[in-house]
């Protein structure tokens, strides 16, 4: 039963890795900037939510949350990356930019919330024996629950709206877009709202499961970029895909190694997907 | 005609559904210039790529001097004396004009080259007169990505001259030059052809192809349709036909 | 006090060494390691064991730590041949936060979260030395063979296959040969850091290898100027003056001068990435010189 309960365990993992990935995959897909600072999303909302939380008020903790990863998002995008594009934005400059504000983002938590763990406490976090042996809490069937209905919500505005069919168009080839009648800007900052907002309920989950700390922004960017990667760059769904699969590869784990190597197995399957298969499961092959 | 020095037999190469290539033979002559026309997406670049290694072929062998080259990296086919130029030119964008063509000297992986001061000093000779025979000496110390159009063509060219190989892979390096340019343009390939520099050229310009050229090979859809004589070719009316862009019947 | 400057000049002296060997890769080869930390650490790993099992002979320290985190540059080469630019930014995160948990954990080798206490002090001939003049003397040294890689076809190399991969390789240059040599020079020259800081402090455990620190050491290549010369040294002599800099602005309470040294130079980073991407030495005319 020890394998069904870390199954089940690694799904709700890897629901809230599929919503950060899929936030950070849909940024660079449609922008081709690599957001480096999508970690730093991540821990602002987490803690604004802890914030609010600590002051009684859950749900405007929970719109808070969502509202500062947006405008952290849109900052990055019209403070940081937008004037560097303008002079000359090779990777390299976006991503010492971004990893900055990723370091800073990180002090700032630090210096503000205190160091170490910190969680909230809730009645959701309790888990109940569901079948002999195999405990689940009532935030399990939440997380799964809202990475459903955001993909779900997702897929519709990217296939059905006249923005989201953009958005896309931009991640396959940015010259169709003058043609389409929309500004390039607007959708790269309409991808950074939605691509931030993606990662807020996940930090709100994971402060109510496992917690945070001032430095999980690292661990956030590890997984989203092995996601990206292992997924296939520029496909949404393979990136959620592949979060979930890390979630569930780094929680069945546990049953052969300790804790403190469950950041590993996420580790080494991005390692193989590097050197045998760059192009991830569902890219066409481009690297080299 | 005189010596062969690289043969293709049968190359083919696909894309998912495209034929890219399908079953191409040609040789290429020491002293020689081959012309390979035809139209867009017909299967030119890539069959430079599946000699030089960048591209697996599906089927078919290629060879130097008798030597198979099929499997063999980039720069081991390199090594073996084939240069090549990339229709996207693909300089040393951040290096100035004098180390792109030094770079296309130093083949050793080593931390440092071998033969000592002595072969430094002869490297150095060949790259400066590379930059002297297209033209580039008074830009030495610009950098590539601040070059003109024109300019960069030829810096091309020059790593191509500066390598010292004597068979030459050219893909469009004509393309988009003025007529003072294409004649000096023309120069440099008269001079390697004497030296007796294989060279397989690519080329659109059917003007350019006539006045360069010994032969041409006609590429369309990944199969030569014919090979021989320029004027022969050229006046070919079907080939015309399919060049010029109307293919009466599609079937064909 | 001139035990305070001494230190901090053995400090600056290492950490420069290892902004020097980062560069060597960042801003030449366009290969951007977020692990060098990692290869600080395997030098001075070795280099402890060296001077705790053997002799305190800090030559042979620095040798064992720069052919233990030479060697072990293969697991960074390995990614750098297959993928390049945000991919390999990546793997090599991946890399320095697995090799945080493989240092905590491999308890023999490592001492385990605890460390490595008590090393020796470096002797040399039987007479016991100060490590910053060996400091000093490896800096030179990797300056010099940086200075002499870089200007000469060597350094070519690793810009033409920085700007044109495909284009150095249809010239005959064998660029995952060039690419791995770059490498474990650059990560063997950490190592010897490494080892030289195990002496130097007389202990050493994971901390000091963490992500934190590889940030770090990149700050001091980014700051100074990537593809520079100077560039390293100057980033590094300003950023670890920082900590005593802040010291004495009042309003800054001790335990988080820190975290404001580390805000001060991930604003820095982003700034100069702005307004100034070439870096402090770097020459603005030239832009930035990685593709
Ligand atoms: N790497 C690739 N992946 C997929 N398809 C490719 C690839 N390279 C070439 N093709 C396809 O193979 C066909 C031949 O392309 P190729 O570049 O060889 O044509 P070409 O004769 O050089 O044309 P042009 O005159 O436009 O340069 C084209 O249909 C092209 O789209
Ligand atoms: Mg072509």
């Amino acid at each position: 039963m020890l394998f069904l309960q870390l199954l089940l365990q690694g799904l709700q993992t890897g629901a809230l890795y599929a919503l950060t990935a899929a936030g950070f995959a849909l940024i660079f897909g449609a922008t081709r900037i690599f957001h480096f600072a999508h970690g730093a999303t991540f821990a602002i909302a987490g803690y604004v939510f802890l914030y609010f939380w600590n002051a009684g008020q859950p749900w405007p903790g929970a719109l808070a949350a969502i509202a500062a990863a947006v405008v952290f998002g849109l900052g990055m995008e019209r403070f940081v990356y937008r004037p560097i594009q303008r002079h000359e934005g090779s990777f390299f400059t976006v991503f010492v930019a971004a990893f900055g504000v990723a370091v800073v983002v990180q002090n700032l938590i630090g210096m503000i919330a205190g160091r170490g763990f910190a969680s909230v406490d809730t009645p959701l976090s309790m888990a109940n024996e569901v079948l002999p042996d195999v405990f689940l809490a009532p935030i399990f069937w939440i997380a799964i629950a809202v990475a459903i209905v955001l993909f779900v919500a997702l897929s519709a505005f990217l296939t059905r709206t006249h923005a989201g069919v953009g958005l896309r168009a931009l991640a396959q080839n940015p010259d169709l877009l003058r043609a389409y009648g929309l500004s390039s800007n607007r959708l790269s900052m309409l991808a950074f709202a939605l691509g931030s907002a993606m990662a807020a309920p996940a930090a709100i989950l994971t402060a109510m499961t496992t917690g945070l700390n001032e430095a999980v922004g690292h661990h956030v960017m590890l997984i989203s970029m092995a996601a990206t990667i292992v997924g296939g760059v520029g496909s949404l769904r393979g990136a959620a895909l592949a979060g979930l699969m890390l979630g569930v590869a780094e929680s069945v784990a546990l049953q052969f190694v300790d804790t403190q190597w469950a950041e590993g197995v996420s580790f080494l399957v991005l390692f193989a997907f590097i050197i045998f298969r760059p192009s991830g499961i569902f890219g066409v092959a481009q690297t080299r | 005609m005189t010596t062969e020095v690289l043969r293709t037999e049968n190359l083919s190469r696909s894309f998912g559904g495209v034929q890219a290539v399908a079953g191409v033979s040609l040789t290429l002559h020491a002293g020689a210039v081959t012309a390979l026309v035809g139209p867009n997406g017909a299967g030119k670049t890539t069959t430079f790529n599946l000699i030089t290694g960048n591209l697996r072929a599906d089927s078919g062998t290629a060879a130097i001097r008798g030597k198979p080259i099929m499997g063999l990296k980039p720069w081991q086919v390199a090594r073996l004396g084939v240069a090549r130029s990339f229709q996207d030119l693909r300089l040393f964008t951040h290096m100035t004009v004098r180390e792109n063509v030094l770079a296309a000297t130093e083949t050793a992986s080593w931390f440092w080259q071998p033969g000592g001061s002595t072969a430094r000093r002869a490297r150095e000779a060949r790259a400066d007169a590379a930059l002297e025979a297209t033209g580039l000496s008074a830009l030495a110390r610009a950098r590539a990505i601040d070059l003109a159009y024109a300019e960069r063509k030829f810096l091309s060219m020059a790593r191509i001259l500066a390598a010292e190989a004597d068979i030459w892979l050219l893909d469009e390096p004509a393309s988009g030059l003025d007529l003072a340019s294409r004649t000096r343009f023309g120069q440099l390939l008269k001079d390697a052809q004497a030296r007796g520099v294989a060279i397989c050229l690519i080329e659109h310009n059917l003007d350019v192809v006539v006045e360069l050229s010994n032969r041409i090979a006609f590429l369309d859809q990944g199969k030569v349709l014919a090979e021989g004589d320029p004027d022969a070719i050229l006046k070919d009316p079907a080939l015309a036909a399919i060049y010029f862009g109307d293919r009466p019947q599609e079937a064909a | 006090m001139i035990a305070y400057a001494a230190n901090l000049a053995t400090i600056v002296a290492i950490f420069a060494i290892l902004a020097a060997t980062l560069n060597f890769i960042v801003g030449y080869a366009g290969i951007f390691s977020v692990a060098h930390a990692v290869f600080f650490g395997l030098g001075a790993y070795a280099g402890a064991q060296v001077a705790l099992l053997l002799i305190p002979d800090p030559l042979l320290a620095c040798l064992a730590g720069a052919v233990v985190a030479g060697g072990l540059s293969l697991c960074l080469a390995l990614p750098a041949l297959r993928v390049r630019g945000e991919y390999f930014v990546a793997a090599s995160m991946g890399l320095q936060m697995m090799a945080v948990t493989l240092f905590s954990e491999a308890k023999p080798l490592t001492g385990g979260i605890g460390g490595l206490v008590n090393i020796p002090r470096p002797t040399l001939f039987g007479v016991e030395v100060s490590v910053l003049p060996l400091a000093l003397v490896a800096l030179a040294l990797i300056l010099l063979a940086t200075a002499l890689l870089q200007r000469g076809a060597f350094g070519r190399t690793l810009q033409a296959l920085r700007d044109a991969e495909s284009a150095a390789e249809a010239l005959g240059k064998n660029v995952a040969a060039a690419k791995t040599l770059a490498m474990a020079f650059a990560c063997a020259g950490a190592g010897i850091g490494g080892a030289l800081f195990a002496l130097h402090l007389s202990f050493v455990n994971v901390e000091s290898f963490t992500m934190d620190q590889s940030v770090l050491v990149m700050a001091m290549v980014i700051i100074g100027g990537t593809g520079t010369l100077w560039g390293p040294l100057v980033g590094a002599i300003i950023l670890l003056s920082l900590p005593s800099g802040l010291a004495f602005i009042p309003f800054i309470p001790p335990t988080e001068v820190g975290a404001v040294q580390q805000i001060v130079y991930g604003l820095a980073m982003t700034l100069l990435m702005i307004f100034r991407p070439a870096g402090l030495v770097g020459d603005l005319s030239k832009g930035r010189a990685t593709a």
